[in-house]
């Protein structure tokens, strides 16, 4: 985890916004927080409190950041659970389920002394939201926070998961659409990218030029990028089909990257689907990183003329963050997150086809200035709504809600 | 006359939207109905809380109403009448309440089709819980304005001079009200910070137009 002081982002979002943060803080001080996902490592949420963790405590508040073991058959499990919350209609066994809470009792063993002495718990996603019920003992608040889109989720995976979800005392999620019926509060808090993380910090141009040369990607002609995981809500194989539409008239190049996650089994597979669509095309790079080359998929945003994320779900999509405050124009899937932040005609332009996204990448490789003109729009409207700082002001309001009197204006 | 005892405590304020437990609307009936039955808070947020929440600035309308009739029903007689309220001319959010019905039932009365969007496009109504506290900034004069206004979160700004109107005897901001205590010879930047039209202004453009009436206010002094 760094170690790094919200002070750090005054340059980039200004003093009044950091000490608002740390006025907010001294309210909360030694309270103690205690985050609990699946992964230390790829995909959004483990890069979400590879930051937050670390800024709390600078803050004031007693963070800290527990990830749950697992198993193969749990991940192979939770990964169903992760497909049916999102529509795919999986097939889930009693046994399956029987993993899934097994799983989680066992950590409850190594877990309890400390969730149960925790004025606030955070359970990211559905892994570990089946710990709660194992809780003999607790004396905080319990929020599950939902990172994914489960607007329309395969029924019968809901139905089994809802019983561990409603016991909690509050519910978060990205977008309002996803919210669900329970018997708690819930909170729409969307995410945000960090300015500073290796991923979206300014790089030289030396660095970004030597990254071009490291994937043999050609400088003088048109780049699309893509960044995520190998999961087919992205849709890999829809960018493959926009871009041999493009292609027949743009010399255009494109990158497909993205790392594996601990907690995805499927990523190989899909990795596979993708390689067998590009076809040994020069043109297509189909990059499986490391899950720490930050550096490398920023210096890819960057080379980028247009970003894109064609998920056909998507609980917000930080990649879209990213490439809009890259200053890149975006193209995105019409689904989720990605419909908050890519407002068709100022930042990108939504689409629901290969079709679509092909249309759009032609007319903006046509409009150079409109794509000048998007990104600087892009840049700003990040700055306003989804770095950081917005977040952790809307976590604090959240515990101090939770934690004093409630009303709908509380003076603190 | 202020008498030396009423320093001006400056306060920020931030939002925390939660859902509101209505189901969402598809259409214009949805939406006239879950209007004419939802909490005050509701209405409260959809026309006044929007500069606070994470949201892509359409400088058309400054009402979430108006902005979704816009962009996914497409009635843009709808959208300009509902875009057109000033939330803060009304006594109380009842009074709105029942002005934004009317509107709308006006519409259904002239549309012989009402479009319904499909899964994905509907309204979701929302309400907010603010957190007021302190930020440690006072005023004792408004000689002082000009440098503590620099200092102000956009949240700051939003509870002293819009969300003050929700509170104040004359639904007016903070700082002129505090103003007039300091007799005639403030009467005059009084008047003009409760001319501004500050309902087409952003935040960050809203703290610009108030620096820059104090700065003409100081030059003029």
């Amino acid at each position: 985890m760094t170690a790094y002081s919200i002070d750090l982002y005054r340059d980039v979002v200004g003093d009044p916004v950091v000490d608002q943060l740390r006025r907010l803080g001294e309210r909360l001080q030694d309270v103690r927080i205690v985050h609990v996902n699946s992964t230390r490592e790829g995909g959004g949420v483990a890069e979400i409190l590879n930051w937050m963790v670390p800024l709390m405590n600078d803050l004031g508040l007693n963070a800290t950041w527990e990830v749950i073991e697992g198993n193969g058959d749990f991940f192979t499990v939770t990964k169903s659970i992760h497909n049916g919350l999102q529509g795919y209609p999986v097939t889930l066994h009693k046994k399956d389920w029987d993993v899934y809470e097994a799983v989680n009792n066992n950590n409850i063993e190594r877990l309890a002394p400390l969730l149960g002495d925790a004025d606030v718990v955070i359970i990211h996603d559905p892994q570990p939201a089946a710990l709660l019920k194992h809780m003999a003992r607790r004396r905080g608040m319990w929020i599950w926070r939902a990172h994914i889109d489960i607007s329309r989720p395969h029924h019968p995976v809901w139905k089994a998961l809802k019983p561990f979800v409603q016991e909690f005392d509050a519910g978060i999620f990205s977008l309002n659409s996803f919210a669900q019926v329970l018997p708690h509060e819930q909170f729409i808090i969307a995410p945000s990218i960090d300015p500073l993380s290796e991923k979206n910090m300014p790089l030289d141009k030396k660095f970004i030029s030597g990254v071009a040369r490291e994937f043999n990607l050609d400088q003088t002609r048109p780049l699309i990028v893509q960044i995520s995981r190998f999961d087919r809500f992205k849709d890999p194989i829809g960018v493959i089909e926009a871009y041999r539409m493009v292609r027949r008239v743009n010399p255009v190049q494109l990158v497909l990257a993205g790392s594996g996650a601990t907690d995805d089994p499927e990523g190989k597979e899909i990795f596979d689907e993708v390689m067998e669509a590009a076809d040994n095309d020069p043109d297509i790079h189909v990059l499986l990183l490391p899950p720490d080359a930050h550096r490398q998929i920023n210096a890819l945003q960057r080379l980028a003329d247009i970003v894109i994320q064609k998920s056909t779900k998507e609980g917000f999509g930080l990649t879209v963050t990213e490439g809009l405050w890259k200053g890149k124009p975006v193209i995105g899937g019409d689904v989720g997150g990605i419909r908050l932040q890519v407002i068709s005609h100022y930042t990108g332009y939504l689409v629901n086809s290969p079709e679509g996204a092909a249309h759009r990448i032609r007319y903006l490789l046509h409009h150079r200035a409109k794509m000048r003109e998007m990104g600087k729009t892009a840049r700003e409207f990040v700055r306003e709504n989804f770095l950081l700082t917005r977040q952790i002001r809307e976590y604090l309001t959240l515990f101090l809600y939770l934690l004093k009197d409630r009303g709908h204006s509380v003076f603190v | 006359m202020n008498d030396g005892t009423m320093p001006f405590y400056i306060k920020d304020c931030t939002l925390l939207t939660k859902m509101s437990g209505l189901s969402p609307a598809f259409d214009m009936r949805d939406l006239r109905d879950r209007i004419a039955l939802c909490r005050p808070a509701v209405i409260y947020h959809h026309f006044c809380e929007t500069p606070l929440a994470p949201t892509f600035d359409y400088p058309d309308f400054r009402n979430d109403f108006a902005v979704w009739v816009k962009r996914q029903l497409e009635d843009n007689v709808l959208a300009e009448r509902l875009g057109m309220i000033d939330p803060y001319q009304f006594k109380s959010l009842e009074d709105l309440r029942a002005f934004t019905l009317d509107i709308i039932d006006e519409r259904l009365c002239e549309s012989y089709v009402m479009s319904s969007v499909p899964p994905g496009h509907e309204f979701y109504f929302q309400e907010a819980i603010t957190m007021v506290f302190e930020t440690g900034h006072v005023m004792h004069h408004p000689g002082e304005m000009l440098e503590i206004m620099a200092l102000l979160t956009n949240s700051s700004i939003y509870y002293h001079f819009l969300e003050a109107r929700r509170r104040t005897p004359g639904l007016t901001d903070d700082f002129s009200l505090w103003m007039e205590n300091f007799g005639g010879e403030w009467e005059s930047l009084v008047k003009t910070l409760r001319t501004i039209d500050f309902i087409f202004y952003s935040l960050p453009e809203l703290k610009q137009e108030l620096l820059y009436v104090l700065q003409q206010n100081k030059g003029d002094a």
